[in-house]
């Protein structure tokens, strides 16, 4: 009541996603009072948002959910100003000015790209921003202020988890590398074409080639670059999707290209069988005739939560090939389509596809239910759990505008109460890491590479934008001259893209200034040269954990996981850029009963939380969430449930 | 029906993960009775419309403030002078056209007056901002028909929730740490055949690194046991002999150097695991012994007939064990031997199950119930069996017991008040501006120009609820100023959050899945702490 008069309620706020935060925050902002709010969210409505954004009806189902949200609030309550953009908050329109004009900044986003964007805006703008993000039964929130408290990337987050080019085309080990394959085939077949995305054999697996010819490879790497991508091991020189148009897309024709085909391929390259299993190519004909007339039987609960035989798989792949083929036609000429985890055919391709796969390498396959989840880096999503969550907000929104600032809390949401009988923990906000990469006064990092294998393109793709958040760099060499490598400016410096480091002069100790305009944000590049890096890992960050492979007992840091938000992995729903995040795992508990369900998603859970908790910082001061539900399990003998001292 | 199976499937795509189709099956049948469509009220039951409960009921005898419209986002302008209950439901309709939404426009004393038997129809009752008078009658009514309450409460910037149910089972507790239930030191008959027709030494190089950890391990205790006079490795040290047994049983390469086997890793790493041996919870224990399981009658529910079931099952065929929950981890093992081994466990489980089922038609008889779906009995079994280990009951005190002198919590509380800023703080000021309300027939504070002789008059409501249960705690005057200065709010981030926590709750009781609080929860809004109390 009496903070109403404290702040200023008719200043600007801005609400980045209207999503299933989103909603609860607009709602939660006007009833308190707040009369000047935007919001902005790339995204449009889906079916699957219903169950929580409760601004959206089953009508509004492909409309902007900025718009809409804006326009059911306004039904409640026609009194506030609301200003709704549906794009994507990494737009250079939105720059420092356009965040100055707020007073306050709240993020209900759901991947790490916009997150970190905003992150930048806010400093740059010196705006406080507050960061939230849900995951199933768990929920966080925190205050960030330039200077007096952590940014969103002070702490590292764990690596986002990508797969080597060989693991995906020639040998998969995990059902992920299947999807994923999956995935890319989706794309080659019926979407955009991508180099990076191939999912035929790769003779270049260095791991096949015998020890004289590894040998050469090394010898010859730099070579043998220049020219991988004409014929980067592929069998054939047409393109698959050229290939699979010139069959008519026949699903019998596409099935022994990338079932029997393929593998028998896979099969002569034997180095790689050695110690692995070998898979085992299919024939369409002797699946049909040995398919047992109980393999069509459904078995009990939901369609979507059954384990298909691989007869059953085969027509699930037919079936889908068939729409998907005429869905391509209709829509004309050069038509694509975009792979989405919400279209039933395109999942039931990439279900039935990937299961295949995982038959083939002597995997145990997935219903179409898990393979989602991963597919779609789906995190689970309730009303409730972002109910609670807006609350918070606007509570820490009301102690920032009142200026209480130190009382601002980070505060965890827990899935039941801890042994402290605390559902809510509330810590302590830290201050600044002094050697932050990004918010340090003159932030800088030290980047390992070869320097004669890192193209400027991947400088500047893998290693500025992926791996640093940056939109549009600018890269500056410092060697006494000044030599500009990359220019954000469109044809400045495209000629540069597929040169190496080293044929700028860059070398062990070179130092590169990098400027990001948009972000008001410069980053100094200090490049390690090495020739030892690991098979298809192009460059690490010095300091920074190595992803490992998970030891058996972490304690679950759900928490930790959460401040990462939800979807991280998933589509950058407010960002413009997709890039690779359809590689990446899931980083939520997955809760569901589906039997052996969610073993997949919890053992990539670990890993995640495994490298958070190799990160040491992290996980010492980050509560951690009790594991027994209050009575539960009494394997968990000690109290220290919330380390978190308030001092 | 396929079709609005299916597009619910997509709707729920995202809960389904968490709940299952099961749980959303018992959402959909869930009939909810919300008393109150406050802020607070309407913000709870919108979390329920929107996962797709099967219907509703609002009561409330209120006629919509202009104060209603300014806090609470289902109520519009236009909906001023109508009654509360039916606005509500109308806007809280068109969230989810699955929903059937009702209302009864009469305040909850007045049905309480003439048709006490009203309550008893429903799934669950959540009371929002009700005066302590209400409440107990609700409780005692409630409480005699078995039906769950929920009483919520936004207060200024404190949040209440009371959960009053005589027993609440739940069988999918959901542990975060389960330990998988592998039987190794006890293998059933059909593992120990299947363990059997492995031969490891026989086999070739490929075979040998696909076979599942769990048959490796399997293989070296036999041989362990038959060395150390049958006695399993139990302390650090006998583990880590048998750790070395294991990776002794490697491959290895022509030059001596071990084969890469990355099963034998994982048998390795998993030893632990594997030798926990295989006992019945003390938790299910203490349910086998207690008098409602031992003493079944026609008037048992079926969720203890169940658990007699079980009981029975595990002196009879369990040999002392519970059933096998029938699941493994996921492990490295060609798809083959893993379905193999799968479906080994599996089927004893189904097994299990049936002979469970078994002993419920046996105990159902036995007190005269016949008819009972065995089909439903059968499905419901293996549910229990798999979850058999972590079947929990809730058993909260009624509002009557806290209330009454005799049987008042007084230690939770003076203990809690040793901290005189603990949460249970608020547990005495919400009871003391109850007391104000019952006397003075409004809350302390309402209008400024009250606050000031409120606080005197709130000090004398403290005072007298301390003496009566003869609290020997203090109570600093600033909460009293803190609690008169809030006037009754109830802000909406309060309500928001409060309608997270509470809806949370309504579909953990609806579901039987997850472990409800018990009994009390405050939240305190100013410094973003919460606690639960037992009272």
């Amino acid at each position: 009541v009496a903070l109403s008069k404290v702040c200023n309620i008719y200043r600007k706020v801005l609400v980045v996603g209207a999503g299933g935060i989103g909603c609860e925050l607009l709602k939660n902002l006007v009833l308190t009072g707040f009369k000047n709010i935007e919001v902005i969210d790339l995204d449009t409505i889906d079916v699957s948002n219903l169950n929580r954004q409760f601004l959206f009806q089953k009508k509004h189902v492909g409309k902007s959910k900025a718009q809409v949200a804006k326009e059911s609030v306004l039904q409640f309550c026609p009194t506030v100003n609301i200003t709704a953009y549906h794009d994507s908050i990494m737009n250079p329109d939105y720059n420092v000015e356009f965040f100055r004009n707020f007073m306050l900044v709240m993020n209900a986003l759901d991947n790490r790209a916009a997150r970190n964007h905003v992150n930048r805006m806010c400093l740059a703008a010196d705006i406080p921003l507050i960061e939230s993000g849900t995951a199933g039964y768990l929920g966080q929130v925190t205050v960030i202020k330039k200077g007096l408290t952590e940014c969103y990337e002070c702490q590292p987050k764990p690596t986002q988890k990508t797969f080597p080019g060989c693991t995906i085309r020639n040998t998969p080990s995990e059902p992920i590398h299947c999807i994923v394959w999956a995935k890319y085939l989706f794309n080659q077949l019926f979407g955009e074409e991508d180099a990076d995305q191939e999912v035929s054999p790769d003779t270049a697996d260095p791991e096949a080639a015998c020890e004289q010819q590894r040998l050469e490879i090394h010898e010859h790497h730099t070579a043998a670059r220049a020219t991988a991508s004409e014929n980067d091991g592929d069998i054939k020189r047409v393109s698959t999707k050229d290939w699979a148009r010139s069959t008519g897309y026949d699903a019998v024709k596409l099935f022994h290209k990338l079932f029997k085909d393929d593998i028998m391929y896979l099969l002569t390259m034997d180095k790689l069988w050695k110690t692995r299993k070998a898979p085992t190519p299919l024939v369409w004909q002797q699946l049909e005739d040995s398919a047992s007339p109980q393999e069509l039987s459904a078995g009990s609960g939901l369609k979507d939560q059954q384990v298909l035989g691989v007869w059953g798989l085969c027509q699930l792949f037919q079936h889908s090939v068939e729409t998907l083929r005429s869905q391509l036609q209709e829509m004309g000429e050069g038509a694509e389509l975009v792979w989405d985890k919400d279209d039933p055919p395109a999942m039931d391709f990439v279900t039935a596809a990937a299961n295949l796969r995982m038959h083939i390498f002597s995997m145990n396959t997935k219903s179409r239910f898990d393979v989602k989840s991963m597919a779609g880096n789906i995190i689970p999503a309730i009303a409730t759990t972002n109910a609670v969550i807006a609350g918070l907000i606007v509570l820490e929104g009301l102690k920032i505008l009142s200026g209480e600032l130190e009382s601002c809390r980070t505060i965890f949401l827990n899935k039941c109460p801890n042994l402290r009988k605390k559902l809510l923990v509330p810590c302590i906000l830290d201050p600044p890491i002094a050697n932050c990469y990004v918010c340090a006064s003159k932030p800088e990092v030290m980047v390992k590479l070869n320097v004669h294998k890192t193209t400027v393109l991947s400088l500047q793709d893998r290693i500025l934008k992926e791996r640093f958040g940056m939109v549009a760099p600018d890269v500056q060499i410092e060697d006494g001259k000044g030599t500009i490598l990359i220019s954000s400016e469109e044809g400045e410096t495209e000629t540069n893209n597929s040169k190496f480091l080293a044929d700028f002069g860059i070398r062990n100790g070179s130092r590169l200034q990098v400027d990001d305009f948009l972000q008001d944000y410069t980053l100094l590049v200090n490049v390690l040269h090495t020739e030892e890096l690991e098979r298809d890992v192009e460059f690490e960050v010095v300091g920074e954990a190595p992803d490992k492979a998970p030891s058996p007992q972490t304690t679950p840091e759900e928490v930790n996981s959460v401040t990462n938000g939800n979807k991280d992995s998933a589509q950058p729903s407010t960002s413009s850029k997709a890039e690779d995040d359809d590689i990446m795992i899931v980083d939520s508990e997955e809760e569901n009963e589906g039997a052996s369900s969610s073993t997949a998603a919890a053992t990539s859970g670990t890993k995640r939380k495994h490298s958070d908790a190799e990160t040491g910082e992290t996980s010492t001061k980050r509560p951690r969430t009790d594991q027994s539900s209050a009575a539960a399990a009494p394997t968990d003998d000690d109290d220290d449930d919330d380390i978190i001292t308030l001092d | 029906m396929a079709a609005t199976k299916a597009s619910k499937e997509q709707k729920y795509d995202r809960q389904l993960r968490l709940w299952g189709d099961h749980g959303q099956e018992s959402l959909e049948s869930a009939h909810v009775c919300l008393i109150n469509a406050t802020a607070t009220g309407t913000e709870i039951l919108k979390n329920l419309v929107l996962p797709g409960i099967g219907a509703f009921t609002i009561v409330d005898g209120h006629t919509v403030s202009g104060e209603d419209v300014g806090n609470n986002f289902f109520l519009s302008n236009n909906s001023i002078g109508k009654n509360r209950a039916q606005a509500a439901t109308e806007l809280l309709q068109e969230l989810n056209s699955d929903v059937s939404g009702n209302f009864v426009e009469e305040s909850p004393n007045k049905l309480l007056d003439n048709n006490p038997e009203f309550f008893n129809r429903f799934t669950i009752v959540i009371g929002v901002q009700l005066p302590e008078s209400t409440c107990l009658r609700l409780d005692s009514v409630l409480w005699s028909a078995s039906v769950p309450f929920l009483v919520c409460k936004s207060y200024g910037l404190i949040g209440y929730m009371r959960l009053v149910v005589q027993e609440h089972s739940v069988i999918e507790s959901h542990p975060d740490n389960a330990l998988e239930d592998l039987r190794l030191n006890q293998p059933f008959a059909e593992l120990k055949n299947h363990i059997q027709s492995y031969d490891l030494d026989s086999m070739d190089k490929k075979d040998h690194s696909h076979t599942p950890w769990i048959i490796i391990v399997a293989k070296h205790l036999e041989r362990w046991l038959s060395e150390h006079n049958l006695q399993p490795p139990k302390n650090y040290k006998e583990k880590e002999a048998f750790r070395q047994f294991i990776r002794e049983g490697i491959r290895k390469k022509e030059n001596g150097v071990p084969e890469d086997e990355e099963n034998f890793e994982e048998a390795i790493k998993n030893v632990n695991t594997a030798l926990n041996p295989t006992k019945i919870p003390s938790t299910v224990e203490d349910l086998f012994n207690s008098e409602e399981c031992n003493d079944v009658t026609s008037q048992t529910p079926s969720f203890w007939v169940m658990l007699r079931a079980v009981k029975e099952f595990a002196l009879n065929e369990g040999n002392g064990s519970l059933p096998v929950r029938g699941t493994i981890p996921d492990m490295i093992a060609d798809s083959q031997k893993f379905i193999n081994l799968q479906n080994v466990y599996r089927e004893k489980a189904m097994q299990d199950a049936a002979a469970v089922s078994k002993h419920v038609e046996c105990l159902l008889q036995s007190i005269g119930k016949v008819g009972y779906s065995t089909y439903i009995a059968n499905r419901r079994c293996r549910c229990l069996g798999k979850n058999s280990s972590f079947l929990r009951v809730v058993r909260c005190r009624s509002l009557a017991e806290e209330y009454s002198v005799d049987t008042v919590n007084k230690d939770e509380i003076t203990s809690s008040m040793d901290n005189p800023d603990s949460e249970m703080v608020f547990y005495l000021m919400l009871r003391s501006v109850d007391r104000f309300y019952q006397q003075h027939s409004r809350y302390p504070g309402v209008y400024n120009y009250q606050v000031e002789d409120d606080i005197s008059k709130l000090k004398l409501c403290v005072n007298s609820l301390l003496q009566e249960y003869s609290l020997n705690v203090n109570i600093k005057d600033d909460y009293i100023h803190e609690f008169c200065r809030y006037g009754a709010a109830e802000p909406h981030t309060v309500a928001a959050f409060l309608g997270g926590s509470a809806a949370q709750e309504a579909i953990k009781i609806i579901s039987h899945q997850f472990v409800p609080f018990n009994n009390t929860f405050i939240y305190n809004a100013m410094s973003q702490t919460s606690a639960t109390l037992q009272l």
